[in-house]
C-alpha cells in the first residue's frame, strides 16, 4: 500500500541557488495536485548533492532510480529548480521542460529582476505564491499538450477567416498588435503579432487564461520571460462568452475602463454563432465534419516553424481506452519520439548527415496478460504512429484493428488532410 | 629435440622469475607447437594462467605448409611428454627446476640473469618484446627478436660451410679481427657486417657495430655461440640481445619503432599488459572512472579516502569524478529513501561535456563506471556496468572478493584499462583487417546483447564438430583413466564450446555458462583477435564462479538432483582461429580441489588435440563465412536511384543485375549453384529415411522458386523475360516458402541440431532454400539481428557477408542500424521489466490498469529513415533519397526472443510480417 500511495507523485521544489533557502515546494499525486510535502532533510541533500558538485565545477543534472528521476537546473545562477517525479514513464525530456516552463512561470509573474537579485527573501516568497496556480497545472493532468511539445495548443475553428478578420480589427482599434482568442487555454485565432510571441509566454499566456478564476474582465501585469523579462506588460482579458476569453497584450494604454461595451458588441455581437460553435469544439479540436479514419482514436499535430499543435482525443470510438489513458499514451509516445529518434524542435535538421534521418516511427503495444476478471486489456495492442514531413509532425493513436503495414499509410494521409488546418 | 625442449624451458624458467612482470601474461613469439613447457611458467600464484602467443602472419608464408609440420610435430612432443610424465610419475614437481639443473650443469645457466636481478628495476617490457621486431632499449642493451629457420639454413650450411651466426641470424662476425686485440676465449661478438636477406638485417634494428651479448637470454660469447645455435631445432622466433655500440643510437632506433606498431599488435600488447602509448593519450582527457566505494564508513578511522575501497584509473580528468564521489554516495543513499527504488545511474556535465554515470549497488557497496554520453549512451552504459558486474562475479565469485583483495589491484588495472580501451575506442582495437569500421560500430549494440553470435553450420560440419567436442567432454582418454591409475579424476568436464573466427559454431554449455563465458572471451577481446590474427598457442586457465539459480530449498526432495558443491574452473585453448572453452568441474565426482590448482597438462593436451583434430573442418568453415548469406542481404548502394540509371539499359530490373554481378564476382554462378544443390543432396543422402513427403514438397517449391529469385543466376533464355517471369515466380517462390515452414513447428536449433536429437535432414534444406526473405522480386533485407534469450545466442550476418556488400552508404547504414536497434532495446528492457513486475503482482492491483496507459509493454517497434549519399556533387538534381526501416519486436511467447531487421522501404508491407515469421524460424 505504501507503495501504491507513492506512485505518480511529482514533486517540484525552488530554491535560492545562492543561500539555499527553499522559496516554495509544490507536490502532485496521481495527476492532482497533492499537500504531500518531501520532507525538509531530503529537499536539503537533493539540493546540498547539486550545491556540493558546483563548487568543483561539475553540475548535477539528473539522476534515475529503477521508476523515478530527479533533474537539477539553475536559472540565472540565482535560482534552483529540482523536481523529482516517480510517474511512470517519467522522461528527462519532460521533467527538463518542465522546469523551464516553471521558471517561465516564475518570470511570468514576478519578474527576472526580482528572480536574479533577492534582496528579500520573506518578500519573495510571498510574491511567488501567486504563481502556484499557473505552476500546479503545469504539474498535474491536462488536456494540453503545450508545456510538453512547447507548442501553443490551438483549436481549429469552423469560421477560421472570419473570426481572424474581427480580432485584427478589434486589435487595431485597442492600439494594440497582439491579441487572441482563448478557449479553454487553447488559441483559437492570434493576430500576427501574437504568433510571434516568443517560446514561453507564447505557451504560457493562454496557459495562465485557463487557470485563472472565472471573471467577465481582467487587467493583469504580466512579464515575458522571452519579449521583456524586466518591463511588466499588461494583459487584458474580456469574457465574451463563457469560456471563451479574448485576450489583449499591451503597454499602459488604454486602461481597461476605456474598453467600452459598444467596442466589443460592435466587433464581435455579429460573429456570436460562430463562437458558440467555436466553444463547442473546446474538447476535440477540429470541425466535427472533418474527415478522420475511425481506427484513429487521438492525434497530436505539430507545426515545428509556427510553434502550434493540435492535441485531440476526442474522435469518438467508444471503446479503447479513456480519454485520459489516451493523452499519456500519446504524450509519452511524444517524449520516446522526440527524445530517441527525431531531432528536438528547437535544432534545425542537419544535412551533415546522410544517413539516418528519421522521417517514420511506430509503435505496437503488447497484448499484456488478462486481468484478474479476465477482461481484456484496453491498452493491448494499440498502435502509436509519427511521421514527419517538412515543418509538421503527427503523432497518432491507432486502434489495435489497424494493421502494422497499414499505419504509415493512415499518419501520411492524415497528415496530408490535415496539412491545411495548421 | 628434447635437447632444444630444455633449452626453451629453461628460458622461461628465467622468465617467470621476473619479479617485475605483469601478472598472468606472457608472451613468446614462437611459431612452435610444444605444451608443457611454455605456458607451464606463466602460471599464477592461484593457479591461473594468461598464455597468448601469436603466430607470425608474415614469418609463416615463408614457411611451407606450417599447419602440417605443426600436427606432426605436434604428436613427437606428445610422446616425449606422455614419456617424461610417466618417468615422473604424478609428482607436481616443476620439471622445469630440473632442467635447469640440467642447463647449469651444462654451464649453459646464464650468469647475466643473477646480475639483472640485483640490479635496477628491469622494465617489463625486457621480457616481452613486440610480436615481430620490438626493440627494447634498457642500459645499453637492446632486445631484438628475429625468426630463425634452421631447416633453411642446413642446406646453405652444408653447401659453403658457414658458420651458424651467419647462416641462422644473418650476422658477420670476423673472429680473426678481434683475436689480435683480446684472447680468443672471452671474444665479444661484435658485428661486423649483415648477411642481405638474413633475419638481423631484416629485422632493422641490428646495427653493425652492436654486440651480441645473448641469444635467448642464453650469453654467448664467440666460444659458445655454434653450440647455442645448434640447439635450435626448428624454425622460431628467437630473442637476441645485444650491446649497443653507443647510446647515441637510440634516438634513432626509437622513432622506427613507433613505426613498427600496427594497431593489431596494439591490442595484442594491450592483452599482454604493457603501456600502448597512442591508446592511453587519447584516453587521457577523456573523463572515465570505476570506482567501487563503500557506504558503511567506520567514524573511528577518518582516513582519507577510507570508503573508496578501489578506483582506476589516475588521470586527471578522473580525478574530478573522484572527487565528487559524495554525489554519488548520498544520491545511493536519499534517492533509495525517497524513491524505495536502487538508483541506476545519474548525468553530470564536467567541463562541457556530459558524462553518465552508473551505478550498481550490492550490500553496502557502490559500484559506479562514469562514461562520456558521446562515447557511450546511457542505455548501453547500464548494460555495460550490468556486465563488468558479471565478469568480475564470475571471475572471482563476488564483486567484494574481486576488489577488496589487495593483490587483485593489478589484474583489475588491467581488466578496466582493457574495459575502457573497448568503450571509449573500440574502433582502435578492432580494425585491422576489415576496411570499413563495421566491428567497432556493431560493438556498441552487439556486445551488451545477452548472447553469443551463433554461426549457422552445413549438417555435415556441425555434426563433426559435435562429435569431437562430445568425444573430450567424454573424458575417456588414457590418462583420465579412473581405473589406471586407480584415483579419482581430478575434473569433470562440464561441457564446452567452440569458436571460430569469434563465433560460436558449437556449444554443449548450459546458456548461463555460455554467456559468462562469451561475455569473459569478449572482454578480453579474444573475438577480434581469433578473427584477425591467427594464434600460435593460447590457453587460458582460472577459476570461475557460476551464477547459481534460485532453487525452492523449502522441500528437499532426494529425488531431485541438487548440483554437487564443486569448484569450477575455465579452461580456454586457442589455437589459430579456433577458441575452445571446457568448463570443469572439481568435486562432484571428480576429486576435490584443494588450494589453487594451475592448468593441468592433459586437459590442455586433451583441448588441444580436439582443436587439431578440428582442423580439417576450418576448410568447411571458412567456406561458411565465404559463401554469400543466407537469408541474402543487400547492400543499400543498389537501391539508390543513380546506379539505377547507370543500369537501366540493361535490364528492367537493375537491381537484379546488380546482384548477379556480386555474387559472380564472389564466385562463378554456376559453381555455386551447384554447391548449393550439391549440400541438400548430400544432407538427403545421409538420412534417407527421414525425408518425408511434405518436406519434398515444401524443398520443391522452394527450389522452384530460387530460380527467379536474385541469388541465383538464370540462364541467359530466361534473362529476356525476367520481369514476367519474375513477379509471379517470386510470389510463388515466396509463398511456397511460406508454407513449407508454416507446417513445420520450429526450424532447427543449434542445440538440437548439436545432439542429434531432431530430424534434420529436411529442416537443414529449408534452411540453405530460405534463401530471400522478403517478398517481392528484389530482396530488401539489410540487416538482421535475432537474438534468442533461452539458449543465449544471436544469429546476424557475419563480418565477412557484411563486406561483401561493401557500398559507400551501407556500413553508415549498418552503424545507424546497431544505434537505432540499441534504443528499440532499450524500450524492450523496460516491457520485459514490466511484464516481470505484473507476473509478480497479479492479484487485482490497480496499478496494472494504470500501466496499460503507458508505453509498456511494447512488442514493436519501428523507425523509418531516410539517407542519401555522401559528397553528392551534382549541383542540379537533388541527391537522390533512400529510404530504410530499421524494426524490432520482441516475442515474449513461448520464449522470449528478440528479432530486428532493416529492410528497404519498398517492401509490400505484408512482407514484414513475412520477414519476422521467416527469420524467427531461422534463429530459433
Amino acid at each position: 500500500m505504501a507503495e501504491e500511495s507513492a506512485a505518480g507523485a511529482v514533486h517540484l521544489l525552488c530554491l535560492a541557488a545562492s543561500s539555499g533557502v527553499p522559496l516554495f515546494s509544490r507536490s502532485s499525486r496521481g495527476g492532482a495536485p497533492s499537500r504531500q510535502q518531501l520532507p525538509f532533510s531530503i529537499i536539503g541533500s537533493l539540493n546540498g548533492v547539486h550545491m556540493f558538485g558546483q563548487n568543483l565545477d561539475v553540475t548535477l543534472r539528473s539522476a534515475r532510480t529503477e521508476d523515478s528521476a530527479v533533474v537539477w537546473k539553475t536559472f540565472h545562477d540565482s535560482i534552483t529548480l529540482i523536481v523529482l517525479s516517480s510517474e511512470l514513464g517519467c522522461a528527462e525530456l519532460r521533467l527538463e521542460r518542465l522546469l523551464e516552463l516553471v521558471f517561465g512561470a516564475m518570470v511570468l509573474l514576478v519578474g527576472l529582476e526580482e528572480l536574479t537579485k533577492i534582496r528579500n527573501v520573506e518578500r519573495l516568497k510571498k510574491d511567488l505564491r501567486a504563481t502556484y496556480g499557473l505552476i500546479d497545472s503545469l504539474l498535474v493532468d491536462t488536456e494540453l499538450a503545450g508545456d510538453l511539445t512547447q507548442c501553443v495548443d490551438c483549436i481549429i475553428p469552423t469560421h477560421g477567416p472570419l473570426l481572424q478578420e474581427a480580432l485584427a480589427g478589434f486589435a487595431e482599434e485597442m492600439g494594440s498588435v497582439f491579441a487572441s482568442l482563448v478557449a479553454g487555454g487553447r488559441v483559437v485565432v492570434g493576430t500576427e503579432g501574437w504568433w510571434r510571441l516568443g517560446a514561453p509566454e507564447a505557451v504560457l499566456l493562454p496557459w495562465l487564461v485557463g487557470t485563472l478564476p472565472f471573471q467577465a474582465a481582467r487587467d493583469y501585469p504580466v512579464y515575458l520571460p522571452h519579449g521583456s523579462p524586466m518591463v511588466p506588460h499588461r494583459l487584458l482579458t474580456l469574457t465574451l462568452l463563457p469560456g471563451l476569453e479574448l485576450c489583449v497584450l499591451c503597454g499602459p494604454q488604454p486602461p481597461l475602463s476605456q474598453v467600452e461595451p459598444q467596442v466589443l458588441e460592435r466587433w464581435w455581437q455579429p460573429l456570436l454563432e460562430p463562437l458558440r460553435a467555436c466553444l463547442a469544439l473546446t474538447p476535440r479540436g477540429i470541425p466535427a465534419g472533418f474527415p478522420l479514419h475511425p481506427d484513429i482514436l487521438g492525434l497530436l499535430l505539430l507545426h515545428l516553424e509556427q510553434r502550434r499543435g493540435l492535441f485531440t482525443v476526442d474522435l469518438g470510438g467508444e471503446e479503447g481506452p479513456s480519454p485520459s489513458a489516451r493523452r499519456r499514451l500519446l504524450r509519452s509516445f511524444y517524449v520516446l519520439v522526440t527524445a530517441t529518434h527525431f531531432p528536438p524542435e528547437e535544432k534545425a535538421e542537419e544535412p551533415g548527415c546522410p544517413t539516418g534521418v528519421p522521417r517514420a516511427c511506430y509503435v505496437v503495444c503488447g497484448a499484456a496478460a488478462e486481468g484478474p476478471q479476465g477482461r481484456q486489456d484496453p491498452g493491448a495492442g494499440l498502435r502509436l504512429v509519427a511521421v514527419q514531413a517538412g515543418p509538421r509532425r503527427l503523432l497518432l493513436l491507432v486502434s489495435a484493428r489497424s494493421p502494422t503495414y497499414a499505419l504509415r499509410g493512415l499518419a501520411t494521409r492524415t497528415l496530408h488532410a490535415l496539412t491545411p488546418l495548421l | 629435440m628434447a635437447c632444444f625442449l630444455r633449452f626453451k624451458k629453461h628460458i622461461m624458467c628465467i622468465n617467470s622469475l621476473d619479479p617485475h612482470k605483469q601478472p598472468g601474461l606472457w608472451l613468446r613469439s614462437s611459431d612452435s607447437s610444444d605444451l608443457e613447457a611454455e605456458w607451464s611458467d606463466s602460471v599464477q600464484k592461484y593457479g591461473e594462467l594468461f598464455y597468448l602467443e601469436l603466430s607470425d602472419s608474415e614469418e609463416e608464408s615463408l614457411l611451407p605448409e606450417a599447419p602440417a609440420v605443426n600436427h606432426v610435430r605436434f604428436s613427437e612432443n606428445k610422446i616425449i611428454f606422455d614419456e617424461d610424465y610417466l618417468r615422473e610419475g604424478r609428482k607436481y614437481e616443476p620439471r622445469l627446476k630440473k632442467f635447469s639443473k640440467i642447463l647449469k650443469s651444462r654451464r649453459l645457466l646464464p650468469k647475466r640473469y643473477n646480475k639483472k636481478n640485483s640490479s635496477a628495476p628491469v622494465s617489463i617490457l625486457k621480457h616481452q618484446p613486440t610480436q615481430k621486431m620490438g626493440i627494447i632499449l634498457q642500459q645499453q642493451y637492446k632486445d631484438v627478436s628475429v625468426f630463425v629457420n634452421p631447416k633453411n639454413a642446413t642446406v646453405i650450411k652444408a653447401k659453403e660451410h658457414l658458420k651458424l651466426l651467419e647462416v641462422l641470424l644473418g650476422i658477420i662476425h670476423q673472429s680473426k679481427w678481434r683475436r689480435k686485440a683480446e684472447g680468443a676465449n672471452r671474444a665479444k661478438l661484435v658485428v661486423h657486417g649483415l648477411l642481405p636477406g638474413g633475419p638481423a638485417m631484416k629485422s632493422g634494428q641490428v646495427l653493425i657495430g652492436d654486440t651480441l651479448a645473448a641469444v635467448n637470454d642464453v650469453d654467448v660469447t664467440s666460444e659458445n655461440i655454434e653450440r647455442v645455435l645448434s640447439c635450435i631445432p626448428g624454425p622460431m622466433q628467437v630473442k637476441l640481445t645485444f650491446e649497443i655500440a653507443n647510446s647515441g643510437q637510440k634516438e634513432t632506433i626509437q622513432p622506427k619503432q613507433k613505426k613498427a606498431q600496427t594497431t593489431g599488435s596494439d591490442l595484442v600488447r594491450l592483452l599482454w599488459g604493457e603501456e600502448v602509448q597512442n591508446l592511453q593519450q587519447n584516453l587521457q582527457s577523456t573523463p572515465h572512472i570505476i570506482m567501487y566505494l563503500t557506504l558503511q564508513l567506520d567514524s573511528e578511522t577518518s582516513k582519507e579516502e577510507q570508503e573508496i575501497l578501489y578506483h582506476y584509473p589516475t588521470s586527471e580528468a578522473s580525478q574530478k569524478l573522484k572527487s565528487v564521489r559524495g554525489i554519488f554516495l548520498t544520491l545511493c543513499d536519499m534517492l533509495e529513501n525517497v524513491a524505495g527504488t536502487h538508483v541506476t545511474s545519474s548525468s553530470l556535465s564536467l567541463n562541457e561535456k556530459l558524462v553518465h554515470v552508473a551505478y550498481w549497488k550490492e550490500d553496502d557497496k557502490l559500484l559506479l563506471i562514469g562514461l562520456p554520453a558521446e562515447e557511450v549512451p546511457l542505455p548501453q552504459l547500464r548494460n555495460m556496468i550490468e556486465d563488468v558486474a558479471q565478469i568480475l562475479k564470475f571471475m572471482y565469485g563476488s564483486l567484494n572478493s574481486a576488489f577488496c583483495e589487495v593483490e587483485n589491484t593489478a589484474r583489475l588495472d588491467h581488466f578496466f584499462n582493457l574495459f575502457f580501451q573497448r568503450a571509449i575506442q573500440p574502433e582502435k582495437l578492432y580494425s585491422r583487417t576489415s576496411p570499413q569500421p563495421y566491428d567497432a560500430s556493431s560493438s556498441l549494440f552487439v556486445d551488451t546483447l545477452p548472447g553469443v553470435q551463433w554461426l549457422t553450420l552445413p549438417q555435415e560440419t556441425q555434426m563433426e564438430i559435435d562429435m569431437a567436442l562430445s568425444d573430450l567432454e567424454a573424458a575417456d582418454f588414457a590418462e583420465l583413466s579412473e581405473d589406471y591409475y586407480d584415483m579419482r579424476r581430478l575434473y569433470t568436464i562440464l561441457g564446452c564450446s567452440l569458436f571460430y573466427k569469434g563465433y560460436l559454431v558449437c556449444s554443449h554449455l548450459p546458456k548461463d555458462d555460455l554467456i559468462d563465458i562469451a561475455m569473459y572471451c569478449r572482454h578480453y577481446c579474444l573475438p577480434p583477435l581469433v578473427s584477425e590474427q591467427r594464434i600460435g598457442h593460447l590457453v587460458i586457465w582460472r577459476e570461475v564462479f557460476r551464477r547459481h539459480p534460485l532453487r525452492p530449498t523449502s522441500e528437499p526432495d532426494a529425488q531431485v538432483f541438487r548440483e554437487p558443491e564443486g569448484r569450477y574452473f575455465l579452461l580456454i585453448v586457442g589455437l589459430k582461429h579456433f577458441l575452445l572453452c571446457v568448463l570443469l568441474e572439481a568435486g562432484g565426482c571428480a576429486s576435490k580441489a584443494i588450494g589453487h590448482p594451475g592448468p593441468d597438462c592433459i586437459y590442455v593436451d586433451q583441448a588441444k588435440a580436439t582443436l587439431l583434430q578440428l582442423e580439417g573442418v576450418e576448410a568447411s568453415l571458412d567456406e561458411r563465412l565465404a559463401s554469400p548469406s543466407n537469408p541474402c542481404l543487400s547492400s543499400a548502394d543498389w537501391f539508390l536511384p543513380s546506379s539505377r540509371d547507370k543500369l537501366e539499359s540493361l535490364t528492367s530490373s537493375p537491381l537484379l543485375t546488380k546482384l548477379q554481378h556480386t555474387s559472380r564476382a564472389i564466385t562463378s554462378p554456376s559453381s555455386r549453384r551447384r554447391l548449393f544443390s550439391d549440400y541438400s543432396l548430400k544432407t538427403r543422402k545421409l538420412s534417407p529415411s527421414r525425408g518425408s513427403g511434405g518436406s519434398d514438397n515444401g524443398v520443391e517449391g522452394a527450389g522452384e522458386g530460387s530460380g527467379p529469385s536474385p541469388h541465383t543466376t538464370p540462364d541467359p533464355l530466361r534473362k529476356q523475360g525476367a520481369k514476367e517471369a519474375q513477379s509471379p515466380g517470386g510470389a510463388q517462390a515466396s509463398g511456397a516458402l511460406l508454407k513449407a515452414t508454416k507446417k513445420k513447428a520450429t526450424l532447427p536449433n543449434p542445440f538440437h541440431l548439436g545432439r542429434l536429437k531432431k530430424d534434420l535432414s529436411e529442416k537443414e534444406m529449408e534452411l540453405f532454400d530460405a534463401m530471400k526473405l522478403t517478398s517481392g522480386t528484389e530482396n530488401t533485407l539489410f540487416h538482421y539481428v535475432a537474438l534468442e534469450t533461452v539458449q543465449g545466442i544471436f544469429v546476424t550476418p557475419t563480418h565477412e557477408e557484411v563486406a561483401q556488400l561493401h557500398g559507400s552508404i551501407h556500413p553508415q547504414l549498418i552503424r545507424n542500424f546497431h544505434r537505432c536497434c540499441l534504443s528499440i532495446r532499450t524500450i524492450f528492457q523496460q516491457s520485459l521489466k514490466c511484464e516481470k513486475k505484473k507476473a509478480l503482482n497479479v492479484e487485482g492491483n490497480p496499478r496494472s490498469a494504470h500501466a496499460a496507459s503507458f508505453l509498456s509493454p511494447v512488442k514493436e517497434h519501428g523507425v523509418l529513415f531516410e539517407c542519401s549519399p555522401e559528397n553528392w556533387t551534382d549541383q542540379k538534381k537533388p541527391p537522390p533519397v533512400m529510404a530504410y526501416w530499421v524494426v524490432g519486436r520482441l516475442f515474449l511467447e513461448p520464449k522470449p526472443q528478440e528479432l530486428y531487421v532493416c529492410f528497404h522501404d519498398s517492401v509490400t508491407e505484408i512482407a514484414i510480417e513475412l520477414a519476422f515469421k521467416l527469420s524467427f524460424g531461422l534463429a530459433t
